[in-house]
């Protein structure tokens, strides 16, 4: 039950305000009385009311300069007048300072509680429709930056579920901010006080992963030196989100969809088992369902899980939301970087509004520290970005694939070597060489980290070398071969190297680690 | 003119429950006391700004219960920039006291 309206009548005549009261008494409002415009103004600011009943003539100011003094002070009530001075003017003058009735003394019960009824629910009104405004124009919500129509449903949608126990399942592309969106959850919850713990399903071993979640005792297995808590013992009151949870193995499933049933668990190697009270977030980048079908995912599992669905918008169909990001991770990077950027020229945030962004928001950080660790000066301007987003074409309508997230689309990476020194070149005083190679690269190209430059020899040419071969034919294959040939080649890019590899391709390196697994239990890779 | 408009303190003790209607006839002659001395105050000093407050006060609380002909003598010391008068503050009192009386047969 809602608190009743607040009613601040401002009379100075003992009488008058005996008989507002009076007639008030039984129309369910909570009543303060204030006999001179000080202090009508000092209960208004202590006790904000829903609306005034105004008499003009006080003996401190008049009851006009009260109400300006009011909206000075943000004060919104509902302004009624209430004078002895029936004349038009003082009407019009009292609707003109922002009153929204006027009653003439000696008013009977009827108009009174009627005028004071009209004006609550106008007031009410006003106030919804406010809430409404100020909710659709929200451009940032618990870590989210965006203001498009997509992450406002997204936002509207997290508070709807936060105060409900109900299990919220994410899905979005990489890069969409889901592990955002669980937290986000968790702080808009009754449970934000608690903790929030998180587990990559992907990036942990299978033979692990049961501990990481239901911890274990001293001697459950080689290893188990002590007792350990798992995750789910410490998310207890607050929440457990589960990322990437269609990597987990099916016997894990079967262990989780008991946990998420009864709230219960055995940690590995106990005898007992413990009860906890988890709100459960899970999140993948797959499409659940297909996983169901497929059979990689449990199908009891799915709908215990899968109560509040979270589709996270791919930032290409954000509308102008990745020029709010990025501004914003320009403040954050400059300041981190100690550089001096504090804007985007508008051809660069054309550029950056153009372009597709296949890797979304973590592509938009990468590249924005980027052009922050490369550069110098106070304005991004369109020539320090990514040749590949000045190369982009229009963005495709909300939904469809990227227009560069194909591999086979060959893509320019930038790799840039500074100079150790600068070095005196003729026809250039650049003291930065860079050198453009043309490689396919998966969707989202990153752009190298600076190297050490080899020594660089007075007769080289000039160190500015743009080399830009053309594009390979394309040819349209399976994508599970596309994959395995682009995860091979970023490995045979960095050496070996997993963690570089799967720096390149923008994706976990657990990821680069279970496909190499299934490849050679297929025996395909020697 | 009647002192009291039998519509307004008809309706008054109509809407209002008697014990709230008796509360509101006291406070109204306790007003009365108050704003009369200051309507005499205001007239011997010649305090023309405190006349017309005290007199739009009077008119105001006279009109809430119906009190029509002290209400219309009052009004007649809320407007203009005349010195206030003796004679209207008397006729204050007078209209007044007539109001006094007829509320109190009304609530007898």
């Amino acid at each position: 039950m809602s608190a009743p309206p607040r009613i601040l009548l401002v009379e100075d005549t003992p009488a008058q305000a005996e008989l507002a009261k009076a007639l008030l008494r039984d129309a369910g409002v909570e009543i303060r009385h204030a006999e001179t415009a000080g202090q009508a103004l000092a209960d208004a600011l202590a006790h904000p009311p829903d609306a005034i009943l105004l008499d003009l003539e006080l003996p401190d100011f008049s009851g006009f300069e009260l109400m300006r003094k009011l909206r000075a002070e943000g004060v919104e009530a509902a302004v009624i007048v209430v004078t002895a001075n029936a004349s038009v003017n003082t009407a019009v003058e009292a609707m003109r300072q922002g009153a929204v009735d006027f009653i003439v003394k000696p008013y009977a019960k009827a108009r009174l509680t009627v005028t004071l009824t009209n004006a609550l629910e106008k007031r009410a009104l006003t106030q919804e429709l406010k809430t409404v405004r100020a909710q659709l124009s929200r451009d940032r919500f618990y870590g989210f930056i965006g203001a498009s129509a997509p992450m406002q449903a997204i936002y509207r949608t997290i508070e709807s579920v936060a105060a409900s126990r109900a299990s919220v399942f994410i899905t979005g592309e990489s890069g969409t901010g889901k592990e955002l969106a669980a937290e986000a959850v968790h702080k808009a919850s009754p449970r934000a006080a608690k903790p929030f713990v998180a587990l990559n399903c992907g990036a942990i071993p299978r033979d692990l992963l049961e501990s990481e979640v239901f911890g274990h005792v001293k001697g459950a297995f080689t290893g188990a030196t002590d007792n350990r808590i798992g995750a789910a013992r410490q998310a207890d009151g607050g929440t457990l989100f589960l990322d990437e949870i269609g990597e987990m193995p099916l016997e894990m499933q079967v262990k989780l969809l008991r946990f998420v049933q009864t709230g219960s668990f055995q940690p590995v190697g106990a005898s007992r088992t413990e009860k906890v009270d988890v709100r459960f977030v899970c999140a993948t980048n797959r499409d659940p369902l297909a996983e169901v079908e497929a059979g990689r995912f449990r199908e009891d599992l799915y709908y215990r899980l899968y109560v509040v669905p979270l589709e996270l918008p791919p930032l290409r169909a954000r509308d102008a939301d990745a020029v709010l990001i990025a501004r914003a991770l320009l403040t954050q990077a400059s300041r981190e970087e100690g550089k001096r950027f504090r804007g985007f020229a508008p051809e660069a945030e054309r550029a950056i509004l153009a372009y597709a962004w296949p890797g979304n928001v973590r592509q938009l950080q990468n590249v924005v520290r980027n052009v922050v660790v490369l550069h110098e000066g106070e304005q991004v301007t369109a020539a320090m970005l990514p040749p590949m987003l000045l190369r982009a074409a229009p963005r495709a309508p909300a939904g469809a694939a990227p227009a560069e997230a194909p591999a086979v689309a060959p893509v320019v990476v930038p790799v840039v070597v500074p100079v150790a020194a600068p070095v005196a070149v003729p026809g250039s005083m650049a003291p930065v060489a860079e050198v453009q190679l043309a490689l396919p690269a998966p969707a989202p190209p990153v752009l190298a980290p600076p190297v050490a430059a080899p020594p660089v020899e007075a007769a080289l040419p000039p160190p500015a070398v743009s080399v830009e071969l053309p594009p390979p034919p394309v040819v349209v294959e399976p994508l599970a071969v596309m994959e395995k040939r682009l995860i091979l080649a970023a490995l045979a890019e960095t050496a070996q190297d997993v963690s570089r590899a799967a720096a390149l391709l923008q994706i976990n390196p657990s990821t680069v680690y279970r496909k190499l697994q299934q490849w050679k239990a297929a025996g395909e890779l020697l | 003119m009647p002192v009291l408009d039998p519509d307004i303190a008809g309706q008054l003790a109509e809407d209002l429950p008697r014990e709230d209607f008796l509360r509101i006839i006291r406070t109204f002659q306790t007003d009365l006391a108050r704003l009369t001395q200051e309507l005499v105050g205001a007239a011997q000093r010649g305090d023309i700004r405190a006349f017309q407050q005290a007199a739009h006060s009077l008119a105001g609380a006279s009109a809430a219960v119906g009190a029509t002909r002290l209400e219309a003598a009052a009004r007649l010391g809320m407007a203009g920039a005349q010195p206030p008068s003796p004679a209207l503050a008397a006729q204050i009192g007078t209209e007044a006291e007539a109001a006094l009386a007829a509320l109190a047969a009304l609530t007898a």
